[in-house]
């Protein structure tokens, strides 16, 4: 089944905060948050929006195992599948590439960590 | 305030996930419930009161932004599903569509009619303020005689509740100055008569009060459909310049394409450019009757005020003035509101077909809610499935809504287009009760009548199939109780198809009342023979024939040159033709007869009246019964004589012979003499009596405009020949009818002939449809009994009993279906009354027959699925379970 929904940058966000480890609803969230200083707060019905597309488009499932500390039954974790780590490391080269064009074209200079 | 369980906010927000769809809520309602009571504890508690308040607003506005969003994407789902479900099962989508599809186009071709004609305010200003007023003679039958000039400036000046009041006549007239001289129908009307209608033209001006003026040039308002006919659309028509009634006459101005009331036109004239309405003779007396009057009320009247007013003002009328309304007469006022005048004679007949159109429809829905019923219990396992996996019964419903509103929107599809492609010919079929036909076509109301059909057949069966399917699936689950459900369908689906028959049974009936009718009237006896006879109606140039002896010198030359034509067998003129539409029979006249006391009083009415060459009687075939008919040598000298119809003679004469009485019609000054009598002839129309009709030899009262001619062979063949022959007698005139006898009398029954059809149609159609259904519903419940079948035939049922028993199924469906049928059609073909002739709406033969027709198919219906279950095989029926 092809992708047909393009990949908005708070779904990417998404797939980044689980490219390390599965994580629950509250814990990608609160990832998101913290990888990017604030700058993206996504709401829970975002989230779960975004999760569920993700799902239906198989970029994520649901974990079979979840980490041993954590044992709220309620919470379901997220694990990030083969297919959606291809998706997400083309998105980053993809962005890689036009950043790189941007500093070509004298648009932005060096690296420079914010 | 605050919940033993949860907090104020985890409520609300609980509250508002109830806004997404019930899938999604279940997937992930109490997951998200979690996700944000960590978050709001998370927030207020380090971030403060604000960064709480933006959190709600973010989390509310995202819900709201989201929901639609989730809904559509699981309609799309449910129609992706629906499409494949549909496309796996072709046979039946396409079936159902098409049944459907037909039931809702002939309700919105009918609606369409219905709406555009009796709905649809009318296309004038203020139409609705319109009335028109009428001048009967109650006495004399007459239902108007027309007004006068001095009677139109009284009511004008006596008026209370009226802002204006306008007048017209008809008249026609001859126009020179085209490719050849024509007939024109033309409307004199006074100079407002156009702004009185709210009436721009699309060229030029209309009239202005300067037109009306005596002795004002002439001019002339073209129609639009004259002018882009006749005139080939010439944008320049402007300022050109005709010749009418020996004067220029200099056209105006064009009309827009609208409804003409009360007569369509070619042209318009003011008042002052009519010879007869601008004569001082005709002005002066107040008993010249000729024009109709329209009178528009005043702002938020109401019209039973008007109708006061304007009656007594009438009467004051009538009472200033006795001289001009005699006793006999019975002269009385009507006021009629315009609207309801324009469609009174359209109708009975277009809501007796939006009856018919109705019960197409219903039979329609019946149908195809016994195909979903069988699908239903095909598809049960498929549901069953679907429910075990957990989708809810609110999921369910949504699911088969979807379907039935995707069936219902394609029906629509179908229906629309079928009423596109009839339109037209519903339109022609209008044109002859109401002006208002041209309106009819397909507009947003009429697509939103078909978005409605199909919105509400959704509904019906989307939730109908719903409601079987949890019972079903409540049954199918445990499997013990499939009994219950299988004999509440299989009831119900005995209930649709006994509804078809009844429905088909009312409709059948209804069609064959007018089929009845229309035989009836086809075979009624017009009182002449139209086969092998030519006719032409033809308006000589009057402007140039001011004597009698003009008159005759013409006809003769006419008559001389027509009957020296080859393929003519015999030929005649007269001053109208038989069952001319066209001529009203002119005044109605009473008579007394010399030596007899009885006053003109007591005498019957003479509603017709002929002016004939001597032999029309025989051309034409109307048998001469008494005396002789005319002789050349008639009316050249005294006494003045004239033929009788054998009504009048009965009517006058009843125990003696008329021959030699002679009678007049001014008080005694001029006598005619009786001389013969002859057959009666339907002059008004085949449906009502023959009028009583006196003729008169040409000679002594010349005035022509028909010819009769009968010919040896094809009277088609003739018709060239007589056209030249009459204008070759005289350039100047305008032939306005050439057809032949026959196509004149077709056209008389041309009406009842067209609704015969269209009920007998739609008739058909639902006939087909139920016998189809109950053919369908027989050979699947052969089909889901096969292994019942095949065991009883392995105990050594014969296929004989087999066959029986399918039959008798069947039989006893049809046989519930025609006794409420019969019963339906005793109740409601009496509102067809008014649309039939001689036969009435409980007429036993046609109930009879249409009840064995039913029977008939219904048997043949059955036989086929009777026989298939007769030839199971016992041991593949078993073995295929």
């Amino acid at each position: 089944m092809g992708n047909q929904t393009p990949l908005t940058p708070a779904m990417f966000n998404v797939l980044l905060a689980l490219a390390s480890e599965d994580l629950h609803g509250y814990a990608i969230l609160k990832d998101v948050d913290e990888q990017t200083n604030g700058e993206v707060q996504l709401s829970t019905g975002t989230l779960y929006g975004i999760i569920k597309r993700l799902v239906a488009e198989g970029l994520i499932v649901e974990a079979r195992r979840r980490p041993a500390e954590h044992d709220d039954p309620r919470r379901r974790y997220y694990h990030l599948t083969d297919a959606g780590r291809d998706v997400a490391v083309a998105e980053a080269r993809r962005m890689e590439k036009l950043v790189a064009r941007a500093r070509s074209r004298q648009l932005i200079r060096a690296y420079k960590p914010l | 305030m605050s919940s033993p369980k949860l907090p104020l906010g985890d409520r609300f927000y609980a509250g508002l996930l109830r806004l997404l769809p019930f899938d999604f809520r279940s997937e992930f309602g109490s997951e998200m419930e979690e996700v944000f009571r960590e978050q709001r504890a998370e927030t207020a508690g380090r971030r403060g009161p604000a960064a709480l308040a933006k959190m709600w607003a973010t989390t509310v506005g995202d819900i709201f932004r989201m929901a639609p969003r989730e809904h559509l994407s699981v309609l799309a789902q449910d129609a992706r599903y629906a499409l494949r479900m549909m496309r796996r099962n072709l046979g039946y989508t396409v079936a159902a569509v098409l049944i459907l599809g037909v039931g809702i186009g002939v309700n919105t071709s009918i609606f369409s009619a219905v709406y555009n004609v009796l709905l649809k305010p009318l296309p004038y200003m203020q139409g609705d303020d319109l009335v028109v007023v009428r001048q009967p003679a109650l006495k004399t039958g007459v239902p108007n005689l027309g007004f006068s000039v001095r009677e139109i400036e009284d009511l004008r000046q006596r008026n209370h509740s009226l802002s204006g009041l306008v007048e017209y006549h008809g008249m026609n007239f001859t126009l020179f100055g085209g490719s050849e001289p024509r007939r024109v129908r033309t409307g004199v009307v006074s100079a407002n008569f156009f702004d009185f209608f709210g009436v721009k033209p699309v060229l030029g001006r209309s009239f202005v009060a300067d037109d009306d003026r005596l002795g004002a040039p002439a001019v002339l308002v073209v129609s639009y459909e004259y002018w882009r006919k006749m005139l080939g659309g010439d944008p320049n028509i402007v300022g050109r310049v005709f010749q009418m009634n020996d004067r220029p006459h200099t056209v105006v101005g064009v009309l827009p394409p609208i409804p003409q009331y009360p007569n369509e036109n070619d042209v318009y004239m003011p008042t002052s450019a009519c010879p007869t309405r601008s004569s001082p003779g005709f002005i002066a007396t107040r008993t010249s009757r000729m024009m109709s009057l329209f009178g528009r009320m005043n702002p938020n009247t109401p019209v039973e005020f008007c109708r006061r007013d304007l009656n007594d003002a009438a009467r004051q009328i009538r009472q200033d003035n006795p001289a001009a309304y005699p006793a006999n007469l019975g002269v009385d006022s009507s006021v009629a509101l315009l609207r309801q005048d324009l469609t009174q004679q359209a109708r009975p007949m277009l809501l007796v077909l939006l009856g018919a159109a109705a019960f197409v429809l219903l039979i329609a829905c019946a149908n195809v809610a016994n195909l979903m019923l069988a699908r239903m219990a095909r598809r049960e396992q498929e549901l069953v499935i679907r429910t075990a996996v957990g989708a809810g019964s609110g999921r369910l419903l949504r699911q088969l809504l979807t379907e039935s509103f995707l069936m219902a929107l394609l029906a629509a599809a179908v229906g629309v287009a079928f009423a596109f492609g009839t339109t037209k010919l519903l339109a022609d079929f209008s044109s002859q009760f109401t002006p208002r036909s041209r309106e009819i076509g397909v507009d947003g109301w009429v697509l939103a009548f078909a978005a409605l059909c199909a919105t509400a057949t959704t509904v019906v069966f989307g939730s109908m199939a719903a409601l079987y399917a949890r019972g079903d699936i409540a049954a199918g689950l445990k499997d013990g109780g499939r009994t219950g459900a299988d004999r509440r369908r299989s009831l119900t689906r005995g209930a649709l198809i006994a509804a078809q028959v009844a429905f088909s049974f009312i409709l059948l009936t209804g069609a064959g009342l007018m089929v009845r009718s229309f035989l009836q009237l086809q075979s009624v006896d017009a009182g002449f023979s139209p086969q092998r006879v030519f006719a032409i109606r033809f308006n000589l140039n009057w402007s140039k024939y001011n004597d009698n002896a003009h008159f005759r010198q013409t006809f003769h030359r006419i008559l001389d040159r027509v009957q020296q034509q080859p393929g003519v067998a015999m030929a005649a003129v007269a001053s109208a033709l038989p069952m001319d539409r066209d001529f009203q029979g002119g005044r109605p006249q009473r008579f007394r007869v010399e030596g007899d006391p009885r006053t003109e009083a007591e005498s019957p009415t003479i509603r017709a009246t002929r002016s004939v060459s001597p032999d029309y009687f025989q051309t034409l075939g109307i048998p001469v019964i008494a005396g002789r008919g005319f002789r050349d040598d008639d009316g050249r000298r005294e006494p003045q004589v004239a033929v009788i119809s054998r009504s009048l003679a009965a009517a006058r004469w009843p125990h003696e012979d008329p021959i030699g009485h002679r009678l007049s019609f001014d008080g005694g000054d001029t006598w005619y003499q009786i001389v013969g009598v002859v057959g009666d002839v339907k002059e008004n129309g085949l449906a009502k009596e023959a009028p009583l009709e006196i003729y008169q030899p040409l000679e002594q009262a010349p005035f022509v405009s028909a010819l009769v001619a009968r010919s040896v062979g094809d009277p088609a063949a003739i018709g060239g020949l007589l056209r030249r022959a009459i204008l070759e007698a005289d350039p100047d005139t305008a032939i306005s009818r050439f057809e032949t006898l026959e196509e004149e009398r077709d056209a008389a029954v041309s009406s009842p002939r067209i609704l015969a059809r269209l009920f007998t149609g739609f008739a058909v159609l639902a006939f087909v449809i139920a016998v189809a259904g109950i053919a369908s519903m027989l050979a699947l419940w052969v089909r889901q009994r096969k292994r019942e079948i095949g065991i009883r035939m392995a105990l050594g049922a014969s296929p004989r009993s087999i066959v029986g028993e399918v039959v008798r199924r069947g039989m006893v469906l049809a046989g519930i279906g025609l006794i409420a049928g019969a019963i339906g059609a005793s109740q409601l073909t009496r509102w067809m009354k008014t649309l039939l002739f001689q036969v009435q709406p409980n007429d036993v033969a046609t109930f009879a027959i249409v009840g064995v027709l039913l029977l008939t198919a219904a048997l043949l219906a059955c036989l086929a699925p009777a026989r298939r279950a007769s030839r199971i095989d016992p041991q593949d029926a078993l073995r295929a379970e």
